[in-house]
């Protein structure tokens, strides 16, 4: 009871001497609870002086407000609710009439044309309520049909000036097309902008392809093709859309390829003899070496960003479980304890987090786990959910998701790692195998 | 119901199902016979040197439990007649195509096709048919036969084909 | 009556009696909820409830809203897919089509072949015949495209939505203040926390075995969250009660205050005495409705700012004097977004003054605000 006492006493002298010290200090609190909402925005037609500018300006501000509210952090407030309207780039704000319909943000900017096919967009970010310009206004040059470059890069700097995550609406997805039936599903892959818009077609149907991997600069493509009857890696170029094989042994298969980080070794599976197993290739030389040797399936590698470690599948266990290993040697740590099975783990960019495909009790689900295995959270669930490809800011991932039946089509989805906004992707047939690029330059 | 009806009823109704989408793999240089039996005699089921014979009497495919690539009592016998006849028919080469139902990953079932084909190929060079007669490959979940998404369905995904090539070219 | 309308039966009635009575268990607050609660004595409580029920008719009253119904309440995340009910549970590997028909074959004589046939019945899978959909230990937050501090109900459709729910106000003829008009508003629906698609389904999942827990339960990470501003953790001992730091804190600093106070009085200007734990309660309450941390990256979402803020008389922020003293966590860029998020917390919510008590002014000209996300992370 004593000690008690004493320590009371000593606890409130203690306590009392800075009390009494600050005097008449500020009033402190502390707020430890918050909402999250999508933040309210405002994005008017960018101004310009011709006519044909301003429907460029319309259409810029309308990608720029698709791809804010596509990201489920923002929300758009409709231009038909605004109450001042932006005519000159350089005027001032009216931050109360911006204030009064809720805008926490607003962007301005305005949009030129030279005749010769060139386009200058300028903008500005604002913070209604403080009433400042978030960062100093920019200018972007672009090709007149690369508009939409220009409104995804203008939307990135928006995104990373508020949430102060980088961008990642100036980029693309390749991906593997699929039409047809179920058993006779034609494949070829196609690229697109991230948000779907302007699709080609890399290669045509005659061959069943799988799983495209972009480089980590987005200027090739590693693929598995069907072309001579047996699963090859083959690795393209995008710009020219030449490609050419991996020289792996023969009679082989090979197939799960993913780029080194930087570019210059390609880690892939390998099967001989029923065995599959993981194997690096130098891609200049094509020198080869094999990574496991065990009798179980090891594939879906996927290097962490410092290409220091890989991260796989592996069944070993009895069942298909993930494994990190050192780039170079096969000593291997399981890091999924989770029940079920998991499979094509990828590594974030951030490398912080571990995306992957996970089975249990006939769902599938993509999740995401600490590369220590810490930490799993499960973000979506339905009949077959596979194949993660983190977004370029590491805060979205890309997926397929088939439905089920007779009539199941597979299509691209996309959810952020809270879990929050799982939302498809446009695409004009059946999609699977997302591969995200980097932002483009 | 005997064991040999049942196969014959499993093997006519797959091959049935096989005929509905002829050429369906793109096997580059594999001429697949099984599905081209013309008329006449020499072509037909009732010869027994006919691919359609080795298609359809003695069934070109196994089936597998879910996750398993071993053999079954059922897939050795067909397995057995496979052999007996590709050791009769000596300018035959064969593709063992292993599939996986849509259950798993692409990865994961490319690497199961391949355990269970593979299975196969040992079991038939067991039997005395000559390696360089075989090649395996495959199709992961790529190419089902059933499209349902039950295990109806999945059970006969779940399999290799033995897809027969003329000569020993390839 | 066959066994699936009894199920059917079952489940309807499980159903109804939820509708009917859920709201009840509803209203017990989640387990985890109790944390904040628990720092609140009854007194406080009281103050608190008190402050909240009286009509703030003037606040937020000259901001109208667009009606915008459609963005206002963003559409439920339901996807084609999300009613899992209907998929039945995955025919197991192990019930060969084919062995029923077998039954047929069992009627003619060969009693010795009925004893070898008859294993190939077997009992159904448990799995199949668990139709009826987990019984969970409490009902689960509902997806809601925002997430806050207290679950809200969609609200009726023709309220205004706004950071404070208030209550309709008509002009009263018999008043001595006339009161100003004002619509009733209400906060937008929200949810605890965020519920993935894969939360959201496990309720229909069987019940054979026990899901893991896909992270580490809140209230402990929220007791791990170390209290920058206190120093002294023995006063706690004065109390039986648990760890709750921030409350108690004040009222020992109230009770304190009572027995210090003459000699806090003498340096101090006119100032009155310190603000209750109460009165700083709803001002936490009134900013943290409008600290939006959603559209913050997961840097700023590990980074603690602490900012200061003048205030004038009449409770509005000084808007120009909001500035950051210091952060913690994160970078300088992670700690630049996460100021601009509490400081428009300040002004937006601030705009109409804080329910401050002007006698105490001197107490609350400066505050010092510190916004730790530290619990909002991994809703």
């Amino acid at each position: 009871m004593m000690r008690f006492m004493m320590t009371l006493l000593a606890a409130l002298t203690l306590w009392a001497m800075p009390a009494l010290a600050q005097g008449n200090g500020p009033l402190r609190i502390e707020i430890t609870e918050g909402v999250i909402e999508p933040m309210p925005f405002a994005v008017p037609d960018f101004v310009s002086d011709s006519a044909a500018g301003q429907e460029l300006g319309r259409n810029i501000a309308s990608v720029i407000a698709a791809d804010l509210t596509g990201t489920g952090l923002f929300r758009q407030i409709p231009n038909s609710a605004h109450i001042s309207r932006i005519t000159s780039f350089d005027s001032p704000v009216q931050y109360a009439d911006w204030r009064a319909i809720n805008a926490q943000a607003l962007i301005t900017g305005a949009v030129s044309t030279d005749g010769a096919g060139r386009i200058v967009a300028k903008f500005r970010i604002y913070d209604v309520f403080s009433g400042q310009e978030l960062g100093a206004g920019q200018q972007l040059v672009g090709t007149q049909d690369g508009w939409r470059r220009i409104a995804h890069k203008v939307a990135d700097q928006v995104y990373s000036r508020i949430t102060g995550e980088g961008g990642y609406f100036d980029s693309r997805v390749v991906f593997v097309a699929e039409s047809g039936p179920k058993d006779q599903r034609a494949k070829r892959l196609g690229i697109m902008d991230y948000d779907g818009a302007n699709v080609q077609y890399l290669t045509d149907s005659t061959s069943i392809v799988l799983a495209p991997r972009f480089s980590p600069t987005g200027d090739r493509v590693l693929y598995t093709s069907y072309e001579t009857g047996f699963p090859r890696i083959y690795v393209l170029d995008v710009a020219s859309v030449g490609r050419r094989e991996l020289p792996t042994q023969d009679a082989t298969m090979s197939f799960a390829p993913r780029f080194s980080p930087n570019g210059r070794t390609v880690v892939y599976s390998l099967t001989q003899g029923g065995n599959t197993d993981l194997y690096t290739m130098d891609i200049g030389t094509g020198a080869s070496s094999r990574l496991t040797t065990a009798p179980s399936i090891e594939t879906a590698p996927s290097y962490s960003p410092d290409g220091s470690q890989i991260v796989f599948e592996s069944d070993r266990s009895g069942t298909p479980q993930l494994y990190i290993m050192a780039a170079g040697d096969g000593e291997a740590r399981r890091i999924s304890f989770g029940e079920g099975r998991y499979g094509t783990p990828v590594w974030s960019p951030r490398g912080d987090l571990v995306a992957f495909t996970k089975q249990s009790k006939g769902r599938f689900h993509i999740g995401v786990m600490r590369t220590d295995g810490s930490e799993e959270r499960l973000l979506t669930a339905s009949f077959l959910d596979e194949g993660p490809t983190w977004a370029p800011n590491g805060r979205v991932i890309m997926f397929t998701r088939e439905t089920q039946g007779e009539q199941g089509q597979a299509s691209l989805y996309s959810v952020d790692i809270t879990g929050r906004n799982l939302k498809q992707v446009p695409t004009s047939t059946g999609a699977s195998d997302p591969s995200w690029s980097p932002l483009q330059n | 119901m005997t064991y040999l009806s049942k196969t014959l009823i499993l093997c006519a109704g797959l091959a049935l199902a096989a005929c509905t989408n002829p050429n369906r793999f793109d096997d580059g240089n594999a001429v697949d016979l099984n599905n081209g039996a013309g008329a006449g005699l020499a072509g037909s089921a009732q010869d027994p040197s006919s691919p359609a014979y080795f298609q359809q009497t003695v069934g070109d495919r196994v089936l597998f439990a879910v996750d398993q690539s071993t053999l079954g009592s059922e897939a050795q016998v067909t397995l057995d007649g496979q052999a007996n006849w590709l050791m009769t028919n000596r300018d035959f080469t064969a593709v063992i195509e292993g599939h996986a139902d849509e259950q798993g990953t692409r990865e994961y079932n490319l690497a199961l096709g391949a355990r269970r084909a593979n299975a196969v190929q040992e079991y038939l060079i067991g039997r005395g048919v000559s390696p360089n007669r075989l090649r395996v490959v495959s199709y992961g979940k790529e190419r089902p036969i059933e499209i349902c998404s039950n295990e109806a369905c999945y059970a006969k995904n779940r399999r290799a084909v033995t897809v027969l090539a003329a000569g020993l070219g390839s | 009556m066959n066994t699936g309308q009894i199920i059917s039966g079952a489940g309807h009635l499980a159903l109804i009696s939820w509708a009917l009575f859920g709201g009840v268990f509803r209203s017990d607050p989640p387990p985890f909820e109790v944390v904040e609660a628990t720092t609140i004595s009854t007194e406080e409580f009281a103050a608190l409830l008190a402050r909240q029920s009286a009509p703030e008719a003037v606040a937020n009253v000259d901001t109208p809203e667009p009606p915008a119904p459609g963005d206002a309440a963003p559409p439920l995340a339901s996807t084609p897919d999300t009613p899992p009910e209907s998929t039945p549970p995955p025919a197991q590997e192990t019930a060969p089509p084919d062995s029923a028909p077998d039954v047929t074959e069992i009627t003619p004589p060969a009693p010795a072949e009925v004893t070898d046939t008859a294993p190939v019945l077997e009992p159904p899978q448990e799995d199949v015949a668990v139709v009826v959909p987990e019984v969970s230990p409490r009902p689960k937050p509902r997806p809601a495209p925002r997430v806050a501090p207290e679950a809200v109900a969609p609200p009726e459709p023709d309220v205004r939505i706004d950071e404070v729910a208030q209550p309709e106000v008509a002009p009263d003829e018999g008043a001595e203040v006339p009161q100003e008009p004002a619509e009733a508003t209400a906060q937008e629906e929200a949810a605890t926390e965020i519920v993935t698609e894969a939360e959201e389904s496990k309720d229909t999942a069987p019940t054979s075995s026990l899901r893991p827990k896909p992270r580490p339960s809140r209230p402990v990470a929220q007791a791990e969250t170390p209290k920058p501003a206190e120093t002294p953790k023995p006063a706690t001992t004065e109390t039986p009660k648990p760890a709750a730091p921030a409350t108690d804190q004040s009222a020992v600093n109230d009770a304190l205050a009572a027995a210090l106070g003459t000699s806090q009085n003498t340096n101090t200007a006119p100032s009155g005495p310190p603000l209750t734990s109460g009165e700083k309660d709803a001002l936490r309450v009134a900013v943290q409705q409008c600290w939006n941390v959603g559209s913050l990256s997961t840097e700023a979402l590990g980074t603690t700012v602490v900012v200061s803020v003048r205030m004038g008389e009449d409770g509005k922020p000084d808007n120009g004097s909001i500035r950051m003293d210091s952060f913690s966590g994160g970078g300088d860029a992670a700690a630049r977004q996460a100021f601009e998020a509490a400081r428009r917390a300040i002004i937006r919510c601030g705009a109409n003054g804080f329910n401050l008590p002007p006698e105490k002014y001197d107490q609350w000209r400066d505050i010092e605000m510190t916004f730790n996300p530290e619990s909002m992370r991994i809703k």
